[in-house]
């Protein structure tokens, strides 16, 4: 255990923490407007897809996270329109838009991409001059892709806007007590909506950023519960944007320390490692959930 | 599991929206199949022989129908009790190691001994993984949703640890165990095919799911504890203690699932050997309204497809088995919006009613029940959501809100939905 292993571990963390934290914060301004949205993992899922189908047709990754984005927006659409207008259970909408998207993505990629899919174009590391040269820590906080600068930026964005704002204040006030917001002429349908919406934008870019970000290939499945782990991410990080913030590290510094501890041989089973992030999820919600208090109108129609 | 869908006005949620909603799903994936140049008329032609054609084609449907059925009943017990067991896929990953490490361990006895003591181990560890996250849930109000798809991912990863470690086959091209021998496996019951034992299970465990939810005190009391928890806690229901066994009794199902599918299909345990039937197992529940009935024409629906889609890859190349989940999600879709329409429906016809009354002066009263329009035997995706309002949900995702707030949500919604 050098200083070398934590500096990789670090930039390993960094790089696996950015799609979770844009996808965590688009869970967040959902749930913040009492839209709880299991389909964050379609979200990904389709955006990762997506992204990388943009990016092989195109060359271009602005169009191909414009694609992951609307990929997202598709998902949203649905777990908004069955959950908002046609009543159904906001929990069994997004089960099912799940799994949807992963028999969707599944069958695109075999069926009508085939093996033709190739290697889509990735984002760069843009180093930031004489910051990134910071030892230990200047290699993973400013030697990271776009999107990744993006994402932790958006932190203290969404911060703003939820603790300073009007709207944030309307998106809250709709997740508290959609009664008297309606009471005081907020539109509580048009609200939820907007911050749907926006889940679903993230949501996909985080899944784009997943794929687009790395090694620009989608395998079925590719989010594995990542989505799922960005919703944990948000109840660990008491529905805050720093929290969050915290929790997503917290996760990525488990999911890096195993792709590090593998690549080391360490005397581990490997599938402990694996299943490392997972059981750190599980651990954390044990460990600190207790004391947390959600929107109160979260996941009611 | 749902009360008998004899009652008038029942029937078309209960069974047509269903119907249509499956045939609009084989529709669309026609529609995608055209698109993208496959004749949807030959694919279907083949997938239809494969499943149906012979004998067996049909041994085939109800053996693919098997794992998911077995799952789709333990969700669905789960979500009478209001909880969602979507981790079901690890428990059948648990369940299919346990059962396979039983095998390994026993000699060879006779009279089904090994195949029944493999069958009780996988169940065991099933209801062990579906237990944490309700434990999780009923001590920390931890939601089950995240802790039982996260065991999902820990369970795969034990199935390889097993497969590649302590049971690694040398030079194998791939992680699994040898073939079992005949003595451990469920025997095959219709020769030349192969419907096995697992299929009597199947049937059994479809009498026991509805005689536990409906004829047992537990069965009462995780009804009432998904009914509304604290009107169940007031009248001594242990819900701490439902919620657990349920989320146990929900992962035994699942257990069986695995079980059956290593002791009676397989024949192994093979690394990845679930292509998700814990997932379309909620498809399953959800799709067949959480009736026995129609969980097993759902699940034969899927296994048929999964029978078809095996087919397929074969002859026509291109159009891969994930069109079953594709089916899958998209039926249980449009039961979703299907549901939703009747109820508008019935929303407006009560309302007009309502109005037709108000001009002979009775309006207040009938305005009223419109409140409390909810079934109480309505499904999950019905207009009271049993994970929301008049059920007061336990979760910290879902938290606590009043009835009364929820109906003035609901009408401002639909108000705005439908003006």
């Amino acid at each position: 255990m050098t200083i070398d292993f934590f500096a990789a571990l670090l930039v390993a963390a960094v790089s696996l923490a950015a799609p979770l934290l844009i996808t965590a914060l688009g869970e967040l301004i959902s749930e913040t407007a009492g839209v709880l949205n299991i389909s964050i993992e379609a979200m990904m899922l389709v955006g990762a897809f997506t992204g990388v189908v943009g990016a092989s047709l195109t060359g271009n990754l602005w169009v191909a996270f414009l694609c992951a984005i609307l990929g997202g927006l598709v998902v949203a659409l649905l777990q908004g329109t069955a959950s908002f207008h046609f009543r159904a259970n906001q929990i069994v909408t997004g089960i099912v838009l799940n799994i949807l998207a992963l028999g969707a993505t599944t069958f695109l990629l075999m069926s009508v991409l085939g093996s033709g899919v190739g290697k889509a174009v990735t984002l760069d590391r843009v180093a930031i001059p004489v910051l990134s040269e910071i030892p230990v820590v200047g290699r993973a906080l400013f030697n990271q892709n776009i999107v990744a600068y993006l994402a932790f930026l958006l932190v203290p964005l969404v911060w703003w806007t939820l603790d300073r704002t009007a709207f944030g204040l309307q998106l809250r006030s709709v997740g508290e007590h959609p009664v008297a917001a309606a009471s005081l002429g907020i539109n509580v349908l048009v609200t939820r909506w907007v911050a749907l919406l926006i889940c679903g934008g993230l949501g996909g870019v985080g899944g784009g950023l997943l794929t687009l970000g790395g090694l620009g290939v989608f395998t079925p499945n590719i989010t594995a519960g990542r989505g799922f782990i960005a919703l944990a991410a948000v109840v660990f990080g008491r529905w805050r944007p720093v929290g969050t913030l915290v929790a997503v590290m917290l996760f990525s510094v488990a999911d890096a320390f195993q792709i590090r501890a593998q690549a080391l041989g360490i005397a581990v089973p490997y599938q402990l490692l694996v299943a490392l992030p997972y059981i750190v999820t599980i651990l954390a919600l044990v460990m600190f959930v207790s004391k947390m208090r959600p929107p109160s109108a979260l996941g009611s129609n | 599991m749902l009360a008998p869908l004899t009652r008038a006005g029942r029937l078309g949620e209960g069974v047509v929206v269903p119907l249509v909603s499956v045939a609009l799903a084989l529709g669309s994936v026609a529609a995608v199949l055209a698109i993208i140049g496959a004749d949807p008329t030959r694919v279907f032609q083949s997938m239809f022989g494969a499943a149906a054609g012979d004998l067996r084609g049909l041994a085939t449907t109800v053996v693919k129908a098997m794992p998911r059925l077995l799952a789709a009943l333990g969700i669905a017990i789960a979500i009478r009790a209001n909880l969602w067991n979507i981790g079901a896929e690890g428990q059948i990953y648990v369940s299919a190691t346990a059962a396979t490490a039983v095998v390994m361990m026993m000699p060879d006895l006779p009279l089904l001994i090994v195949p029944i003591v493999a069958m009780a181990a996988g169940v065991a560890a099933g209801a062990v993984w579906g237990a944490i996250p309700g434990l999780l849930r009923a001590k920390r109000g931890i939601s089950e949703v995240i802790t039982s798809l996260m065991l999902v991912y820990v369970a795969i990863q034990l199935t390889r640890y097993m497969l590649e470690g302590p049971w690694a086959v040398p030079r194998a091209t791939f992680p699994a165990t040898e073939p079992f021998e005949q003595y451990a496996r469920l025997p095959i019951i219709v020769p030349g095919t192969l419907l096995n034992a697992g299929a009597l299970v199947a049937i059994a465990a479809v009498v026991a799911a509805w005689f536990i939810v409906d004829r047992t005190r537990f069965g009462l009391d995780l009804r009432a504890a998904g009914g509304n928890e604290r009107a169940a806690a007031t009248l001594g229901v242990p819900v701490s203690r439902v919620i657990i066994g349920t989320m146990a009794l929900s992962g035994a199902f699942a257990g069986l699932a695995g079980a059956v599918e290593v002791l009676g299909i397989r024949g192994r345990l093979i690394d990845g050997f679930s292509p998700g039937f814990g997932f379309e197992a909620i498809a399953v529940a959800l799709l067949g309204r959480l009736h026995p009935v129609g969980m097993v024409g759902a699940a034969l629906l899927f296994g048929g497809l999964d029978a078809g889609g095996a087919g397929l890859q074969t002859s026509i190349t291109g159009v891969s088995s994930a069109i079953v989940t594709v089916a899958a999600g998209l039926s249980v879709l449009y039961v979703l919006f299907g549901q939703g329409i009747v109820e508008r429906a019935a929303a407006r016809r009560r309302t007009r009613a309502a109005l037709r009354d108000a001009d002979r002066g009775q309006a207040a009263d009938q305005l009223d029940e419109r409140s409390g329009e909810a079934d109480p035997s309505a499904g999950p995706g019905s207009s009271t959501p049993k994970g929301s309002p008049d059920a007061p949900s336990r979760s910290r995702m879902g938290g606590p809100s009043g009835a009364g707030e929820v109906s003035f949500i609901r009408s401002e919604l639909e108000g705005s939905a439908d003006p």
